[in-house]
């Protein structure tokens, strides 16, 4: 199992190799909850390292986005990378004009929730899907029996569970009619419910809209010893996380007695996500169809 | 080519309605696979019932299988979407891989994807046009623009959004309900968290007003895009609302059924005079969403206000016996002697009346009518059709 993680600058790559890191990631210009997408610039400086590098084109793809895309193809191709990180199968499609699409990792958050999914995805040769990440240990397991295309987890980190196109932090500071100069890739704000009063959810504004994520981080330091050699790729989530505490994750997954020393030092602001807890269905309702 | 105008249908009487007052085709959800867990969903004799009063018409029903599908959930997929073939529903329509290669590899039945699965360009439509998807639901985040570049190069045939709720996220890709409420937001257990009243703090100094920190979508409301979508050619105009009264489903379509009858006669009228039309039942505020670009405050719902629809539903007609010339209603909301009502039919022609005395189905004069599905008798003298809505003039 390789650990992917999302690097910040070209500076920490002997760092994060130093901690074991197995591939680096690299958002580009097409990527949304980025941490850095200025680093897409050094891309020559970044394979020169000799470590697989990924690169995050994980937007929605709109019309007006496919030259974009074919031109990060191109570069990628080029330089040798990797994998392509992808929230949207358009990326996969437009990948197999540059015979790419045996890169493409596809990562929508919320798709990848069954086996079949893994055989879909083998018979279009991609290199393969992130599992999502609403669902149970038990349900990850049993796709990963299925194991027919390489399976990937975001299983650290502060994850996402709202993606808009609308512009909701701008918009509603012109509705208050207050101006506030850095709003696009702050990462200080944070929403309160007022029935969960303990609970903050970040929330985030980058270029291409508005994403909430989920008020405490998700570790997996348990859990990963039970997938050990079905899935291929462990992606350690960056954004909201110090680069002291980020460090320290990737140690605590590549070696496991530092594990006791992170939990004591940040236990309280993680929690296991969805892995021991199921969702109800048909409760609700949704203006969809 | 015609756009067909869809509605949606979360019962069987909503479903008739919609298809009597102008829709050309109605979906609805399953008892099993849909999204409107909370719609009222259909077994399979008023599946079948509404297949066959639709083909009637030479109309046509479309099954919602839009769930995102878990390993569980898959036990009967095969039996049903069998079953649907077996029926002739016209199509299905569907975000999940597994129903796509399912109805391709068991059924005959057509394919169309779901606006669940957020398609916005058009190298998607087309790869799966070649999936054998013949029609796709374009994501509610178009510009009218992009719609018109996806048009221009898709082969699949293309199904718009032009009036109901709107989800903020794209759809398919918000879990909000599933981390705060335990509820799978993409398996019909979504509990509006974005709807919720919240405050918005920076580096831990609170910056909004007690709560009003909102993120609600007016709902969409095309009619200022609905001309420039029917030069396109889109294939199909949809409205969301399988919630929806049976009065909001018949006002609603109906206004934009003479819109679209309007189009194609080129004898197209103020836009305020189809909005005049929807709003006799709309109780929610509206706006264009993403036809004209990126959203703005406008296309948010901040206060939280509610519209009143400016005619109030009373009730249905049930019969009208010329003989006597006495309609027979059933009561929705309360009237009396004195109410100027107002009679819309599926024709959309309006007679307005005002009521002098009203009866019980044993012809025992009320005073008013009070209670839900009571079947009241009124003297009238105009024939109208049953299945004519009664509103009262507020």
């Amino acid at each position: 199992m390789r650990i992917v993680a999302k690097l910040k600058t070209v500076e920490e790559i002997e760092k994060l190799i130093d901690l074991g890191v197995d591939v680096l990631s690299v958002d580009t210009p097409l990527a949304v909850r980025g941490i850095n997408k200025e680093i897409y610039d050094e891309l020559d400086k970044i394979v020169k390292y000799n470590k697989p590098v990924y690169l995050f084109l994980n937007k929605m793809i709109h019309e007006d986005d496919i030259d974009l895309v074919r031109s990060i193809l191109q570069d990628a191709k080029e330089k040798g990378v990797s994998g392509i990180v992808v929230g949207d199968i358009t990326v996969m499609i437009i990948a197999r004009e540059y015979e790419m699409q045996d890169r493409v990792i596809y990562q929508p958050g919320t798709m990848n929730t069954n086996s079949f999914d893994s055989d879909y995805f083998f018979m279009n040769s991609i290199k393969g899907i992130t599992i999502s990440k609403e669902i149970t240990l038990e349900e990850i397991k049993k796709i990963l029996e299925n194991k027919k295309t390489e399976f990937s987890l975001v299983g650290h980190g502060f994850l996402d569970m709202f993606y808009s196109k609308r512009k909701l932090l701008s918009n509603y500071f012109v509705y208050k009619n207050i101006v506030h100069e850095n709003i696009v890739n702050n990462q200080g704000f944070r929403l309160k419910e007022e029935m969960r009063k303990e609970s903050f959810y970040p929330i985030l504004e980058d270029e291409f809209g508005t994403h909430i994520f989920r008020d405490k981080a998700l570790e997996s330091f348990s859990e990963i010893k039970e997938l050990e050699g079905k899935l291929d790729d462990f992606f350690v989530e960056r954004i909201f996380l110090d680069d002291e505490e980020y460090y320290e994750s990737i140690k605590a997954y590549k070696n496991e007695e530092f594990i006791p020393e992170f939990l004591r030092k940040y236990k309280d602001k993680y929690n296991k996500g969805f892995f021991y807890q199921y969702t109800e269905k048909l409760k609700g309702d949704l203006n969809e169809s | 080519m015609r756009a067909e105008l869809l509605a949606p249908a979360g019962n069987l009487e909503k479903a008739k309605i919609a298809l009597l007052y102008g829709a050309d085709a109605v979906y609805i959800g399953g008892k099993q696979f849909s999204l409107r867990a909370r719609a009222s969903n259909f077994d399979h004799s008023m599946i079948e019932e509404l297949v066959e009063f639709a083909h009637g018409l030479n109309k046509k029903v479309y099954i919602t299988m839009n769930i995102v599908f878990h390993d569980d959930d898959i036990y009967g997929l095969e039996e049903y979407l069998v079953y649907l073939d077996r029926i002739k529903i016209d199509a299905i329509i569907c975000s999940s891989m597994i129903v796509l290669e399912k109805a391709k590899e068991l059924t005959n039945l057509e394919v169309h994807l779901s606006t669940q699965f957020s398609l916005t360009n058009s190298f998607l439509a087309n790869y799966f046009y070649f999936e054998g998807v013949k029609r796709v639901v374009l994501a509610r985040e178009l510009t009218i623009d992009e719609i018109r570049k996806v048009q221009e190069k898709s082969k699949a045939d293309l199904e718009v959004f032009i009036h109901g709720g709107m989800c903020v996220s794209y759809s398919g890709r918000c879990t909000l309900s599933n981390y705060t409420v335990l509820r799978d937001a993409n398996r019909g257990g979504c509990a509006h968290t974005c709807r919720w009243l919240y405050e918005l703090y920076e580096d831990g100094e609170l910056l909004s007003g007690e709560h009003d920190f909102q993120m609600s979508s007016k709902d969409l409301e095309a009619l200022g895009f609905l001309k420039d979508l029917l030069d396109i050619g889109v294939c199909s105009l949809k409205i969301e609302g399988r919630m929806k009264s049976i009065h909001y489903i018949a006002t609603v379509v109906s206004a934009y059924r003479m819109f679209i009858d309007d189009y194609y006669k080129g004898t197209l009228r103020d836009l305020d005079i189809y909005r005049n039309e929807i709003k006799k039942a709309e109780n929610r505020q509206t706006s264009f969403g993403f036809f004209g670009g990126d959203t703005t405050i406008d296309q948010q719902l901040y206060n939280q206000r509610s519209e009143v629809p400016t005619k109030e539903f009373v009730g249905i007609v049930k019969a009208y016996d010329q003989d006597n010339k006495i309609l027979l209603l059933e009561q929705r909301n309360y009237f009396s002697p004195g109410d100027v009502l107002e009679v819309f039919t599926p024709n959309k022609d309006i007679i307005q009346f005002k009521v002098e005395k009203l009866y019980d189905e044993n012809m025992l004069e009320l005073d008013a009518a009070r209670h839900p599905l009571q079947l009241i008798k009124i003297k009238l003298r105009v024939s109208v059709p049953v299945n004519s809505m009664i509103r009262k003039v507020i």
